[in-house]
């Protein structure tokens, strides 16, 4: 009897809420259709992150422990570069704590090298980040945080360290403040120093501390005693053309490159690399060549042919004379021993201008030198004036300027039976072969050129050079400045080219010393015999024994081919 | 004999095996309704999570290293054990609440959240610039972490009110509710959990049948509401500045970038990153970029496909949810959570300008976490349902028995 009636309205509202759970479900679709297209979104840009964005090549986890820029060794694996964490301290001059004048007072205390009101500038200027000093000690770092300002920064950033200081410093050159190589071997070696693949294996110069080492501190001590304005030496292996040593004086520490002095006015800056950069007129040192191209040509076939030696000679409008003149015929060896440009000239005449224009162009002395620094001069030569004068004059080492790394190629050329090599700073070895180089005397020119340089320097110019047991042979040159267009008598640059032991070359010495003035020791002399032949005794005195050339007095080099021909002068 | 065989039958299914169908316990009958799929995504997450912690925990420590203090390289990773500690026993017990206690104790929970949000201006710790945090000592929390997944509840319970009744003025009053909760925001400032709470009330809205012309409206007033931003709001200018033209302190999205990309797709292998150790909040905000920087840009690929899987579960079970509450209160939980992943995930790829903003359950955080167990244990409450009352159609079963 009783009858169920739903009321109307609450079957509307079963209805209504029927349809709003319906289009619940339809908006959850939808909702959920945004969201597999947010993560979508995500996942490709994830994917594009991997295909755009590939990381540097070939990860290695111990690439951690490798150094940021690898080590620069000698040939014997003493380290000449190195790379350390070093500490930087910076500011961050938006949120001081302390008052800037403060600070400003400390800073001054503790980092003279700007003063109280540039610090102060610094510090109100607000700037986000300023550095104070990069490359600072732990000490300083130490006394810095004591201040207890909480805007200073401290960070560690990787900074190149040249434990030897100032040695070889033309040949490593030096880092900018970035630790990109900035000049020398650092900046030829850039991208090998910073190669991920690389950089854990040191590169290895040809360089030797040890003879680097001789050679700056007998230069040095010349440099001083002469009061020169500068000197460049140089040690090559005579097979190889290794450098050994080079060094360019007054040198620098490329430790601190922002602290390297002005040049005094008229002076070049310490960072000119004398050995490399500078070319000189090398004066006599270049007549061992001249016989050597002589002798090659078949114009001179022994040391005893005679030419007529006048007490000058005139060429053209140009008067030729020597320090020693003969004033009579003498030979070939005479001709060298007294180092008599007279005699020279006329065996350069002989070979004629086109013959040593070849001779000199295999010799490299018409180029920049060969070496990989990119610090090389431009040598200056006759050109296309390359007449009979300029012939004479360059047959002395006159009216051609090379660099002192050239003239040591050239010996080195010389004796080592004439195969033209170029100049290296890499140890010859792995990675490094030995070049095949090129012929530019015979052989037979090469082995007779020993007696002669030794003749020069037990008999010669050269006396001062001889080391007792090393069997030095060489060259002295003196050659006049031209300042100011003009040859002056007062400036010279005094050269000295060795070659040890003469009876079996193994070593070239170059030492030069630009401007060396004349002591009471040098009885008024300033030539290359007086103050820079004492040098190669000196060096070669230090090095030989390190490179394995014993002093043997009782070896000594045939003469017989040159001895006759020297007449011995009553003196 | 009838009866008694019955009794027996009744004596067996009591002594069948724990967790068993036959077993009657509470925590028998919440294994059978709780969504096991759901629960056994959340553990991978979490399980990600730890890892990615132990990952970035020495870059964090690192930084928080200096002077005389020295965190410990796997610091925060073994706080975040601790939290989760804390955190999964809460999980599980919101989700074993029947759901109308839970809703009821998420309304209450929201007003005293509310509350605690208002005062935070008044009684709060200030962080890196911004006020948000209440509490002293080693007991902080943000309020508005906590807020969040009740403030959902709520309004999907006025949301479904009107479902009974149409008279209900509830878009006004839930808008009026937002509104004052985006503005105590602001003040913070923080501008990444307004745009959260804003989306919040903009998705319930929707889900909730509001007409679409209504919700283009709505739309269009929220993009204006961003620009206004833009324009009079100077925290959300700089942010979108550097992000639009690249300019002002790019530092932290570079070294995002650098992080993520230099593992590769394949990773440097577990504690080899090293960009990791550049990045500032490589714990918390930028966790995304050392997991891709250690576990390879697929490990990205996968926590990013697992947080869809997570919210598409939830979906996908709702479609034949018939109560307009549960439905409304399960969708806001899960669009919540999966919200927050998706941008923190576009900002770590850099698609979205930087923002404070957590990966859910993977980052470091310790009261979040206590708030996000909150939150996922409410989601768990509300998508528990009788396996044998209500079979989905859409959905495979756990057992296929």
């Amino acid at each position: 009897m009783t009858a169920i009636v739903v009321r109307p309205e609450r079957a509307r509202q079963a209805d209504r809420r029927q349809e709003s759970i319906a289009l619940s479900h339809v908006r959850l679709m939808m909702v959920l259709l945004l969201f597999v297209a947010a993560i979508g979104a995500i996942s490709i840009r994830i994917l594009c992150l991997w295909a755009f964005n590939r990381p540097s090549a070939a990860y290695d986890p111990s690439d951690a422990l490798l150094p940021a820029r690898g080590e620069i060794v000698d040939r014997n694996g003493v380290v000449m570069a190195s790379t350390i964490n070093a500490w930087s301290i910076g500011i961050h001059a938006d949120r001081l704590l302390n008052p800037p004048e403060v600070l400003a007072r400390q800073f001054a205390r503790l980092m003279p090298e700007h003063s109280y009101e540039q610090y102060l500038k610094v510090l109100k200027s607000g700037r986000r980040f300023v550095y104070l000093r990069r490359r600072a000690l732990p000490e300083l770092v130490q006394q810095i945080n004591a201040i207890g300002e909480p805007a200073i920064d401290y960070q560690r950033e990787p900074e190149r360290l040249y434990p030897q200081a100032s040695l070889a410093s033309h040949v490593l050159g030096w880092t900018d403040i970035d630790g990109k190589g900035a000049s020398g071997m650092e900046r030829v070696l850039q991208s090998r120093l910073i190669d991920p693949a690389q950089r854990g294996a040191p590169v290895t110069l040809s360089i030797d501390t040890r003879v680097q080492a001789a050679m700056e501190s007998e230069l040095s001590a010349a440099m001083a005693k002469f009061s020169a304005i500068g000197a460049a030496g140089v040690v090559l292996d005579v097979r190889t053309s290794e450098v050994l040593a080079l060094t360019s004086l007054p040198s620098f520490n490329p430790n601190a490159p922002g602290h390297i002095p002005m040049p005094e006015p008229g002076q070049v800056t310490v960072r000119f690399n004398r050995a490399t950069e500078g070319v000189y007129e090398l004066g006599s040192t270049f007549k061992p060549f001249t016989v050597g191209m002589a002798m090659d040509s078949g114009i001179v076939t022994s040391f005893g042919q005679m030419y007529d030696c006048p007490k000058a000679l005139h060429a053209g409008r140009f008067t030729i004379t020597d320090t020693h003149p003969f004033g009579r015929r003498c030979s070939v060896a005479e001709i060298m021993k007294e180092s008599s440009n007279i005699g020279t000239a006329q065996i350069a005449e002989q070979v004629g201008a086109q013959r040593q224009r070849a001779f000199l162009q295999r010799l490299g002395f018409l180029d920049r030198v060969q070496v990989e620094l990119a610090e090389r001069g431009r040598t200056l030569t006759p050109g296309n004036n390359w007449g009979q004068i300029a012939t004479m004059t360059v047959g002395y080492g006159h009216g051609i300027a090379v660099t002192p790394l050239h003239l040591a190629t050239g010996y080195a050329t010389l004796f080592n039976g004439g195969i033209w090599r170029p100049a290296t700073l890499f140890k010859i070895g792995p990675g490094h072969p030995l070049p095949a180089g090129h012929r530019v005397f015979t052989e037979q020119t090469s082995l007779k050129m020993r007696p002669l340089l030794r003749l020069v320097v037990l008999k010669g110019t050269g006396k001062k050079a001889d080391a007792p047991g090393f069997r030095i042979g060489g060259k002295t040159g003196t050659a006049e400045k031209i300042l100011n267009g003009r040859y002056t008598h007062g400036a010279v640059v005094t050269s000295f080219a060795g070659v040890f032991p003469m009876d079996d070359p193994r070593y070239v010495v170059i030492a030069m010393l630009d401007e060396p003035k004349a002591t009471k020791d040098t009885y008024g002399f300033h030539t290359a015999g007086w103050n820079v032949a004492p040098v190669i005794q000196g060096v070669v005195r230090r090095i030989g024994p390190l490179l394995g050339v014993v002093p043997d007095e009782s070896r000594e080099v045939d003469l017989s081919q040159v001895l006759p021909y020297v007449r011995e002068e009553g003196h | 004999m009838t009866t008694k065989v019955t009794t027996v039958t009744r004596r067996n299914r009591h002594s069948g095996p724990r967790l068993g169908r036959a077993d009657r316990s509470p925590l028998g009958t919440w294994f059978w309704e709780i969504d096991l799929v759901l629960l056994m995504l959340v553990t991978a997450l979490i399980s990600c999570g730890l890892i990615a912690v132990a990952a970035a925990s020495p870059s964090a420590a690192v930084r928080y290293s200096g002077g005389n203090v020295h965190v410990a390289p796997l610091y925060y990773f073994w706080r975040q054990l601790i939290w989760l500690a804390m955190g999964i026993p809460v999980m599980f017990a919101v989700s074993m609440l029947p759901k109308d206690l839970a809703r009821r104790l998420s309304i209450a929970g929201a007003a005293i959240f509310t509350l605690a949000l208002a005062l935070v201006p008044v009684i709060g710790v200030e962080v890196n610039g911004a006020r948000r945090w209440i509490g002293a000592g080693g007991l902080q929390f943000q309020p508005s972490e906590f807020l969040k997944p009740l403030f959902v509840v709520t309004l999907a319970w006025l949301l479904s009110l009107r479902a009974q009744d149409r008279t209900l003025p509830v878009f006004p009053l839930t808008g009026l509710i937002t509104g004052c909760i985006a503005a105590i925001l602001m003040k913070q400032p923080d501008f990444g959990q307004t745009i959260i709470f804003g989306s919040m009330w903009l998705a319930l809205l929707m889900l909730s049948g509001v007409p679409m012309r209504y919700m283009a409206w709505l739309g269009a007033a929220g993009v204006g509401a961003v620009i206004a931003a833009y324009f009079f709001y100077p925290v959300a200018t700089a942010r979108i500045d550097a992000f639009l033209h690249g300019g002002g302190d790019t530092y932290q999205t570079d070294m995002a970038h650098a992080t993520i990309t230099n593992g590769g797709l394949l990773g440097m292998g577990p504690g080899a990153g090293t960009m990791k150790f550049r990045l500032p909040e490589a714990h918390t905000d930028y966790i995304f970029s050392v997991i891709g920087e250690e576990f390879g840009l697929l490990a990205c690929l996968a926590i990013a496909l697992l947080y869809l899987f997570i919210v598409m579960r939830v979906f996908v079970k709702l479609l034949h949810e018939e109560d307009s509450f549960t439905l409304l209160a399960a969708a806001g939980l899960v669009t919540e959570f999966g919200l927050q992943a998706v941008i923190n995930m576009a900002v770590n790829t850099q698609i979205a300008p930087s923002k404070g903003m957590t990966l859910p359950f993977i980052s470091y955080g310790g009261s979040s976490m206590i708030a996000l167990s909150i939150g996922f244990g409410l989601l768990l409450a509300f998508t528990r349902r009788n396996p044998f009352l209500t079979r989905s159609p859409y959905i495979v079963k756990w057992n296929t028995r």
